[in-house]
């Protein structure tokens, strides 16, 4: 594509993605908009994992350690602001924990894993009543504050938590496209590749191994967070649900796996076809996309979709 | 006098309950080619891959420059200097010659002189230089065998272990890659190569050592052990080595 109409693609990309707020969406739209867009974030963040060649089960543990530190934190009183950026630590931290099995597990061992930690964090909040409310979870979480710009209308409510959750969005894809062309991503391909070659030339895989675990925990716990400010609850089935593990798996991999903006993409197309066309249709198929998606990718595209229209780097397929 | 480079103490290693190498010692001084030559199954990828970290040693020590390596992880030998070209190239495949090259680099100490070596590699490989930006799996095998020694040599090593660098390559290609060899012992690199193209390995090296069972059974000068009795008896009737 000539760099004028790749200029102009983009334009019309950012209009498209800024305007729903401004031209009066139902606000029911601008949340189901906005939980793709976490989605996209989480299915981003699984796909900086998966760069580095490990496999995770498990990323609600990240988003329920975003959710109920965010939670616990605003309701002590601190500003939602610092309470999401705390939740966002408190994830990494989890990813990092769970990080150093990767340094003996490897592939299935390593994604069942992950599998049992996030259903460890969930028996956790279901039981510790007096921090976490058990079952029940916590209610009453405030709601995020209006943004100062640029006026009320678009920057509070549905359409404030639209334009945070493009934002946080953003700033994943832009973390993982630093990685794509840093020494950082070359590392992780060769881990990825093969990890006992990348030894002998000198990479320690475990602490790059951690740095991705980090990332990648940081930012699905900063949807986690941002999440729970949206809708306003948490509970252990809802943060800590196997949802949250398994579905930014299938986008990403329906997406492709270690390109940039394929998982994304996949993330918002199949969370709305499913939410938008078959829930109100035909309620009992609403997960039949995610299925059909990864019979669809196995079959005419294994590396997923974005392989097909996108050049390679660092090798990813 | 300077202890030597590698030395290896009576080293004892293999996997689970086979014990490979049995009180096996050598030693390679600074500036030297050595050749590793043996019979197949004698030790000769093993010996290397204890060198490097990838097999534990069970009994016996491993020093470079009189410190000892012997139980460091493979990571912290390559930092200290030991490059291995594994048999069969085992390069990152999806990723480019210039990835594969710049992943050689990742040690602080060689990517100080990343600039230097990569002039270095593209005056003995010229191939690679145009091929650059190719992905590694897409070279021929001959290109592959010269990437994954110039990947080594990214690393700024200073033992160079081969483990069987002749292995499926056209004659030509052997020939280029045995005076590639050649410049770089001309330019002081310290080389320890391993494999059954005895006559090509005996001809580069200073010395040899051969390997049987796991021990060292016969060690001179090269050409001196290509006259040997003994190792033509042990050796070069069973080797597919059919080089004049």
């Amino acid at each position: 594509m000539p760099r004028g109409g790749l200029i102009a693609t983009g334009l019309v990309g950012l209009a498209l993605i800024l305007l729903p707020p401004l031209s009066g969406f139902h606000p029911y739209y601008l949340y189901l908009v906005s939980t793709g867009l976490l989605f996209g974030t989480l299915a981003t963040s699984w796909n900086i994992l998966a760069y580095a060649g490990q496999v995770s089960f498990g990323h609600a543990a990240f988003v329920g350690l975003g959710g109920y530190g965010a939670a616990l934190a605003s309701l002590h009183g601190l500003s939602p602001w610092a309470a999401i950026a705390l939740g966002g630590g408190l994830g990494a931290a989890g990813a990092v924990i769970i990080g150093l099995a990767s340094g003996r597990l490897q592939g299935a061992s390593l994604a069942l894993a992950t599998l049992a930690y996030a259903e460890m964090w969930r028996a956790i909040a279901q039981n510790w009543d007096e921090v976490t409310g058990g079952g029940a979870g916590l209610i009453g979480i405030p709601a995020l504050p209006t943004l100062p710009w640029p006026s009320p209308d678009v920057s509070g409510g549905r359409a404030g938590g639209y334009y945070l959750s493009l934002a946080l969005l953003a700033s994943v894809l832009a973390v993982f496209a630093g990685i794509l062309r840093s020494r950082l991503g070359l590392a992780l391909a060769a881990i990825r590749e093969e990890e006992e070659r990348a030894g002998l030339l000198g990479v320690h895989p475990l602490p790059w191994k951690l740095l991705a675990f980090g990332l990648s925990g940081f930012w699905s716990a900063l949807a986690g967070g941002l999440y729970v400010h949206t809708v306003r609850v948490v509970e252990p089935d809802l943060v800590f649900s196997l949802h949250f593990s398994i579905l930014p798996l299938v986008m990403a991999t329906f997406g492709g796996v270690g390109t940039l903006l394929g998982p994304a993409g996949a993330a918002l197309g199949l969370y709305l076809a499913s939410e938008l066309f078959l829930h109100p249709y035909v309620p009992a198929f609403h997960q039949l996309p995610y299925a059909l998606a990864l019979i669809v990718v196995a079959l005419y595209a294994p590396g997923g979709l974005g392989t097909l229209f996108r050049r390679r780097r660092h090798g990813a397929a | 006098m300077t202890p030597p480079l590698l030395d290896v103490g009576g080293i004892e290693a293999g996997y689970n309950d086979l014990t490979i190498l049995k009180d096996c010692s050598l030693e390679v001084r600074a500036g030297e080619v050595v050749a590793l030559v043996g019979p197949n199954g004698a030790g000769k990828s093993t010996l290397l891959k204890t060198l490097c970290g990838l097999v534990p040693a069970r009994a016996g020590t491993v020093r470079l420059d009189g410190e000892r390596i012997d139980g460091l992880t493979p990571y912290a030998i390559a930092a200290r200097g030991v490059a291995l070209v594994p048999e069969g190239r085992r390069l990152f495949v999806p990723l480019t010659v210039r990835e594969n090259l710049e992943l050689g680099a990742f040690l602080p100490r060689a990517r100080a002189r990343q600039e230097e070596t990569l002039r270095l590699i593209f005056g003995l490989f010229p191939t690679l230089q145009q091929r650059q930006s190719v992905a590694a799996g897409d070279l021929s095998g001959g290109e592959q065998q010269m990437l994954a020694l110039a990947r080594a040599l990214m690393t700024y090593p200073r033992l160079l272990c081969l483990d069987d660098p002749f292995l499926g390559l056209a004659p030509p290609v052997t020939r280029r890659f045995s005076e590639a060899l050649g410049e770089l012992t001309a330019r002081g690199m310290t080389i320890l190569a391993a494999g059954q193209h005895v006559r090509r390995l005996l001809r580069l090296a200073d010395r040899a050592y051969l390997l049987e069972e796991g021990r060292v059974t016969l060690s001179g000068s090269g050409p001196g052990l290509l006259r040997d009795e003994r190792l033509r008896r042990a050796l070069l009737e069973l080797t597919p080595d059919v080089e004049r």
